[in-house]
């Protein structure tokens, strides 16, 4: 292969980078035909890659070899179309890794570009078998790489053409695993640290609307991995389950901050509330904890593998501690507002973590539960949850809340309609799951009765 | 069921729909995958993949919109794609500009609305979300802007590129253009919230890339954003400079590659040149706030600098300096905006910042700054005399005597500031040498030389000589060489306009001779290349003297500087011949082509201007040819000072100081007349005739001893004094109706009084100071002898005479000269001319003339001075036949007052007996009596009054018989005189007798006497 080198030189930047192509097609056949495994691409035919397709400087002195926007898109229509052609999965997948597994070298970055490049296109017009290669991808490479290339695609079908979500949104149904793939590097993309750092409306829509249409979806992933415990390490997660109950949590405060700034900016642009989209994404969220106890017990795995993990969790706790105190801080006018969007988030923590126990999502014991919780100021819902479901445990972890250390941080001792009567241990079959506060602020704690089972479904 | 399953999530109904319905909501256009793939295909191909056909530029460009809008990932080819599209558009307009309209509409009209599509897509995406389309378009706009601009320059349609206005208007009316130039407005109006400098830098890096033919582009958009773009701008050249090393800048300023070592600067420049027009105020601004924000302190900066600004960085503060006048030398607006409020920002603490500043860098960077300074200052037009007198101050060394307008700065900011002033009197000494070669030199230099020429920095001066002429005069250590040196280049390149009023001003602000040799020294440079400037400058001051723009004390400095420059002709005439000589003689000669000007001033109300101006009439050489009306000016105002400057002396003689300066004012008044009169006859006569008036006019006969009185002989009265004694000449004129002149005749007595009233009260006068009337008819006397014994009329009768001269004895008097003092003696004593032939009558007949005759010995009463006059007459003679109606006038009266005379001797009436023995005295040595009568004055004081008569009656008796007739002298060479040769009269006996009889009476008293009257 590596031969071919002189007769690519004197040929113009594109029907080099053809030849190429047309030459990595045979070359991967008789590799996989070979039988050899497992299937390796050797060093010298990356460089070339890297060379002819990619036009990472080989040296210093050769001038700087480029293809112009046209011929770039006349390179990835060929590839769009090498990757249609291919019949045979593992030919593809060698060939993807050869053109866009990351060496570590300076060619990684326009290695990358070439990659949003064609994944976007794909997703444009359409080629599957370029979308299972790019989830493939998004699986083994690093998570700083996954979520570059989950902003390429949300820049370029969120952002920069109107219009075209659309497009974005059918590859639910085209390739559900790059789909799976692309919530979970998303999720993690975006933290909601700050304005940079918030989801789209039009990709949160649309992430709502495939949860609701199918909830499954981001387990896809997680189903059709078989745990070999050979994940490469800080790769995404399993499924973005993680990332989504952030998501969740953290959406009141955040949003809330996002709006009075563009309110302070005097840009009162009409923007569509996006409090029910999230409730809507709680819901579908905590209906994928539902369903994972038969799935794990079909693969023997329930108890053993958390989809949850402790760290994400405990960062998203102190996370959620510092926001209220700042939200504390800066807001003295609209306090009630202020208070209900608290609750709301510790409502929506409770409500996860609980669900997730006890579906087995995440394997911890309350007493974790308790440090990791331990800054949060009062909320009933998350006492109770840490409290757990057994009456019979000693209520010296459970004071009343008139004694509890974190009273003084909760500005919500003073909340009018809850009872500043502290809840009876003595009476363990109240186990009070509040629901929205804010959306019934007149019936804010309404037992439920210990045999019942959780409203996770709204009754219709 | 998208949309159901959402309303099945959502707890109390709707909030959901609205956002959902927009996720259904798609473009209407919306294409399957598999269409778009037919359309990228297509795009790619540029054949239809459908109907297998060739795409037109239009459908391919519909193709690419449609791609625009629905594959994110297409975009760069399409923008890539659309530079085509626009480029064909471009050219069918040119096109059709070219065949003029005669050509198809077709093409351009079919592109244009494809244009109109592709920058409405733009203009919307670019709304909808500008953070991410705004950088991605304004680079493709301007870099297609950039490519077409230049590429389409040298087309026939297009204006050249110098015309900004035109390709304005050109680029302007092309649709393709004026889309992309639109687009990017409205990129940058977004970008400019948060990253200018990116725009503003890919703006700067095409301008560099296309210039000249991008710069419509610019100044476009520079007036479109004029407050941000200026403050971009700079900031980028600064750091573009910075970067690109400050090892080049000095070759800017030699003019070779402008620009092109640091490409940015360049742009820089151009644009700033643009935006100069509209708004040259904020371009100074932002300038000038550079410099200061330069210089102020690193450390806390101001908070509104944004991380990203120059201020942050040390070095980029460090290349601020040396950036701004490298800006400044590129481009003569920049500089003009900024010099003349510069200086205004250096005061003390700045430069001291600024030495700091400089202190880093190294030495040869340091020379090239100097050398650029140099250069700009020598070239900014406007502010130099500012920028002149800062440099000035501030090289001046601090001084423990002389504290200077400023407080003294640091040492080391002097010391560059006294370099930074030599370099640019060198570099300044240059250019005007160079200038003056340049012409004749090189012929093929001469268009260039041609703008080199003007120097602006010596063109701005030119106006303020005058201050710089007092700078350099207040001779302060080094800065009067420094002065004087720019005033000697200012004066060769201003030519003799220039040098002229230098050097004008310098003789008129020089107070003492230090001070002078200042004008003489500019003068030795000069001298040789602009002839005439000494004449020019006289001619200069004296036009400043009609102007009346100098005080009296700027008008007696100016004269009596010329009076000394002409007097150091004398005195190297005495020493060695100097270079000052030939100055000298000039400003003699000049200023004697303008002493009838000069002498108006001998009148002038202030004494030290007069004194002054005498002192420089009298010094002047005489022109050698002159108008007879400016000489008579000159001659009467001479004698009008001569007169003024004796009574100033009798004033001002107790003061001291004052009466020196009268004194020599009087001395060199007695210089001037005595020299205008020997200057030519014309003067000579005028001279002593307005000197003989004037010693007779009423205003100057007390100086003289005389009474003030006017012609009639009587002292007025002053009213108050007189008693009224209801007499009226009026009255009695009016009664008798008539305006006869009643003199001579009866009614005339008002000379004593009125009929009946008695005698006239005389009034008694204050006695004059008897010393200084002395001095006075002394100074009078000298100034009369030395005109009358001046050569001016004697070279003309009888040039012989000069070499026989004793040079111990006096001059004699010139005849011609004594007749014209004699002529005028008659015409102001006699008051009218009956009678007035030279032969005498019989005694008895002088009745007929006694009011005449009255009139005449009150003359001689009210003035003394005549009898001295008289004698100078009779020295030269024969003038003195001249004056015979006038002492027979005198003769007669005394011959009255004699005869009715009742005293006891001749002694009892004084003045008759002094004004006898002068008559005859006068007479004998005008050689109107023979020796033996000229002498019987000398016994007048022994005799009675009727002896006296007696002696009086033989002179008559022998004028009589012997007339007064000047033809009766004859010349003798030997004595250089006219002499009388009596013997041919008749018989002197028989006049002796009665002598002989009065001796013989008194011989107890006047034996000793008797020998003078031997025959």
């Amino acid at each position: 292969m590596g031969d071919i080198r002189q007769s690519l030189l004197p040929r113009d930047v594109l029907s080099a980078a053809k030849e190429l192509l047309y030459h990595l097609d045979i070359y991967i056949c008789n590799l996989v035909q070979s039988g050899r495994q497992p299937p390796q691409v050797d060093t010298k035919t990356l460089e070339l890659v890297e060379e002819f397709i990619l036009h990472a400087p080989k040296d210093r002195n050769a001038p700087p070899r480029r293809m112009n926007a046209l011929q770039e898109l006349q390179l990835l229509e060929i590839m769009c179309s090498c990757f249609q052609e291919q019949s045979r999965d593992t030919v593809r997948q060698l060939m993807f890794s050869a053109l866009f597994s990351l060496q570590g070298n300076q060619a990684d970055e326009s290695r990358m570009a070439l990659l949003g490049k064609l994944v976007s296109m794909a997703i444009a017009v359409g080629r599957v078998p370029i979308l299972e290669c790019a989830a493939t991808w998004l699986q083994r490479t690093h998570r700083v790489y996954c979520v570059r290339l989950a902003r390429v695609l949300v820049d370029d079908y969120c952002s920069l053409v109107p219009g075209s979500v659309s497009t974005l949104y059918n590859i639910q149904s085209s390739s559900p695993r790059f789909c799976c793939q692309f919530i979970t590097a998303v999720a993690t993309l975006y933290d909601l640290t700050s304005e940079e750092l918030t989801p789209p409306l039009e990709l949160l829509q649309m992430i709502v609307s495939w949860l609701q249409d199918d909830p499954r979806l981001v387990l896809i992933t997680f189903l059709n991995t078989p745990l070999s415990g050979s994940q490469p390490i800080s790769s995404l997660d399993l499924t973005p389950l993680g990332g989504l109950v952030r998501w969740c949590v953290k959406a009141p405060l955040a949003y809330r901050r996002d709006k009075k700034q563009s309110l302070t900016n005097g840009s009162s642009e009409c923007e569509p509330d996006v409090g029910p989209l999230f409730s809507a994404l709680h819901l579908s969220v905590l209906q994928v904890f539902m369903l994972l106890p038969n799935i794990l017990n079909e693969k023997g795995l329930f108890g053993r593998l958390a989809l949850l993990q402790m760290e994400p969790l405990a960062a998203l706790t102190s996370d959620l501690s510092r926001l209220l105190d700042q939200a504390d801080k800066h807001t003295h006018s609209s306090s009630t507002d202020t208070h209900a969007l608290s609750q709301l988030a510790l409502d929506r923590l409770a409500q996860a973590l609980q669900v997730a126990m006890a579906n087995g999502a995440l394997l911890c014991s309350r007493e974790d539960l308790r440090a990791i919780c331990s800054r949060l100021p009062h909320n009933n819902l998350l006492q109770l949850v840490m409290s757990g479901p057994v009456m019979y445990f000693n209520n010296i972890h459970t004071p009343p809340l008139a004694f509890s250390p974190h009273a003084s941080h909760s500005p919500i001792t003073t909340h009018p309609t809850h009872p500043t009567h502290p809840t009876h241990p003595t009476h363990p079959t109240h186990t009070p799951l509040a629901s929205h506060p804010s959306s019934h602020p007149q019936y804010p704690a309404q037992p439920f009765l210990s045999g019942m089972p959780f409203p996770f479904r709204p009754s219709h | 069921m998208l949309k159901d399953q959402a309303m099945s999530v959502v707890f109390d109904g709707n909030p959901l729909k609205a956002m959902q319905s927009s996720h259904t909501h798609t473009p209407q256009n919306a294409l399957s995958t598999q269409e778009l793939y037919q359309e990228i295909k297509s795009f790619i191909s540029g054949v239809d993949t459908v109907q297998g056909r060739k795409l037109s530029v239009r459908e391919h460009a519909r193709c690419a919109v449609r791609l625009l809008r629905s594959v994110p990932a297409c975009r760069g080819a399409v923008l890539e794609h659309l530079r085509g599209v626009y480029d064909e558009h471009v050219s069918a307009f040119l096109h059709s500009l070219e065949t003029e309209g005669e050509a198809s509409t077709g093409v351009g009209s079919n592109l244009e609305d494809i244009i109109q599509e592709v920058h409405g897509v733009l203009s919307e995406f670019i709304r909808l979300n500008p953070r991410a389309w705004a950088p991605l378009v304004s680079a493709w706009a301007v870099d297609l802007l950039g490519q077409l601009s230049s590429k389409h320059a040298g087309r026939r349609a297009a204006p050249h590129s110098s015309s900004l206005n035109e390709l304005l208007q050109l680029w302007m009316s092309c649709a393709a253009t004026r889309s992309l130039m639109e687009a990017y407005s409205q990129c940058l109006a977004a970008m400019l919230a948060w990253c200018p400098d990116a725009c503003v830098d890919a703006l700067l890096d095409t301008s560099v890339q296309h210039s000249p033919h991008f710069d419509w582009v610019v100044a476009h958009i520079g007036s479109a954003f004029p407050g941000t773009i200026i403050s971009r701008v700079l900031a980028c050249g600064l750091k573009d400079f910075c970067s690109h090393g400050t090892k080049d800048q000095g070759l800017g300023v030699m003019g070779g590659d402008k620009g092109s070592r640091v490409p940015k600067i360049g742009s820089v420049v151009g644009i700033l040149g643009h935006l100069a027009a509209h708004h040259s105020d904020s371009i100074r601004r932002e300038l000038l706030r550079m410099f200061q924000e330069s210089l102020s302190p690193s450390g806390p900066l101001s908070p509104s600098s944004s991380s990203s600004s120059w201020e942050s960085s040390p070095q980029l503060r460090r290349a601020a300096v040396p950036f701004l006048l490298q800006l400044a030398a590129l481009s003569p607006n920049l500089l003009g905006a900024v010099s003349a409020e510069l200086v205004e920002l250096l005061r003390p603490p700045v430069l001291l910042q600024l030495q700091a500043l400089l202190q880093g860098l190294p030495r040869e960077e340091l020379d090239n700054m100097l050398g650029l300074a140099v250069h700009l200052i020598s070239q900014s037009p406007a502010g130099g005399a500012r920028v002149l007198r800062f440099l000035a101050d501030t090289a001046t060394p601090a001084s423990v005597i002389i504290s200077g307008p400023t407080p003294s700065p640091h040492e080391g900011v002097r010391e560059a500031c006294d370099r930074l002033l030599q370099m640019l009197l060198l570099h300044l000494h240059k250019l005007v040498y160079n200038r003056l070669d340049g012409g004749e030199g090189n012929p093929h230099h001469s268009a260039l030389s041609q703008s080199q020429r003007v120097i602006p920095f010596l063109e701005e001066l030119q106006a303020h000589v005058g201050e710089l002429c007092a700078e350099t005069l207040r001779l302060e250590r080094k800065r009067h060489l420094w002065l004087h040196q720019l005033l000697c280049l200012l004066s060769v390149y201003g030519g003799p306009s220039v040098a002229t009023e230098a050097l004008c001003q310098l003789l008129t602000q020089a107070r003492n001779p230090e001070e002078l040799a200042l004008a003489w020294q500019l003068h030795t440079p000069l001298s040789a290349c602009l002839p005439g400037l000494i004449p020019a400058a006289v001619a200069r001051c004296v036009a400043q003297i009609h102007t009346h723009t100098l005080g009296p004390r700027q008008l007696r400095q100016l004269l009596l500087n010329l009076a000394a420059a002409i007097q150091s002709q004398d005195e190297e005439r005495r020493g060695a011949a100097g270079t000052q000589s030939s100055m000298a003689v000039q400003v003699g000669s000049a200023v004697s082509g303008h002493l009838h000007d000069f002498c108006l001033l001998l009148l002038h109300g202030d004494p030290a201007v007069s004194h002054a101006a005498v002192r420089l009439l009298s010094s002047s050489p005489l022109p050698r040819t002159c108008s007879p009306a400016h000489l008579l000016l000159l001659s009467r105002t001479a004698v009008t000072h001569f007169f003024l400057a004796l009574r100033r002396r009798g004033e001002g003689g107790k003061v001291g100081r004052d009466g020196g300066q009268a004194g020599e004012a009087v001395n060199c008044s007695v210089l001037l007349l005595s020299r205008l009169g020997a200057y030519s006859p014309l003067t000579l006569k005028s001279v002593l005739q307005q000197l003989v008036e004037g010693a007779l006019h009423k205003g100057n006969a007390d100086l003289f001893g005389g009474q003030i009185a006017d012609m009639a002989g009587d002292p007025p009265l002053s009213p108050s004094m007189s008693p009224d004694l209801g007499a009226s000449l009026l009255d009695i004129n009016c009664r008798f109706g008539t305006t006869v002149n009643f003199s001579g005749s009866v009614w005339s007595v008002f000379h004593a009084g009125v009929i009946g009233k008695g005698l006239k009260v005389r009034a008694a006068r204050p006695l004059a100071d008897p010393a200084g009337v002395i001095q006075n008819v002394q100074t009078l006397l000298a100034v009369t002898v030395q005109c009358c014994s001046s050569s001016g009329l004697n070279g003309t009768m009888n040039g012989s005479r000069h070499p026989q001269t004793d040079p111990d004895e006096p001059l004699p008097i010139n005849a011609e000269a004594a007749k014209v003092i004699a002529v005028t003696l008659v015409e102001n004593i006699c008051p009218d001319v009956a009678n007035g032939e030279l032969s005498w009558p019989p005694e008895e007949h002088a009745r007929t003339t006694v009011e005449r005759d009255i009139h005449i010995r009150r003359c001689f009463e009210a003035h003394p001075i005549l009898f001295p006059l008289l004698h100078v007459v009779a020295a030269g003679r024969p003038a003195l036949c001249y004056c015979s109606a006038v002492l027979r006038g005198l003769l007669a009266t005394l011959l009255v007052h004699w005869e009715a005379s009742r005293e006891g001797l001749a002694t009892d009436s004084p003045w008759h007996l002094q004004a006898s023995c002068l008559l005859v005295s006068c007479m004998g040595e005008g050689q109107l009596l023979p020796p033996v009568l000229g002498n019987v004055h000398e016994v007048f004081p022994y005799l009675t009054p009727f002896e006296v008569r007696l002696l009086l009656l033989a002179v008559w008796e022998y004028v009589r018989g012997n007339g007064p007739m000047p033809q009766k002298f004859v010349f003798s060479s030997e004595k250089g005189l006219f002499c009388r040769d009596f013997s041919r009269d008749g018989d002197v006996a028989r006049y002796v007798a009665p002598i002989h009889s009065v001796l013989h009476k008194n011989i107890d008293r006047l034996g000793h006497l008797c020998w003078r009257f031997q025959l």
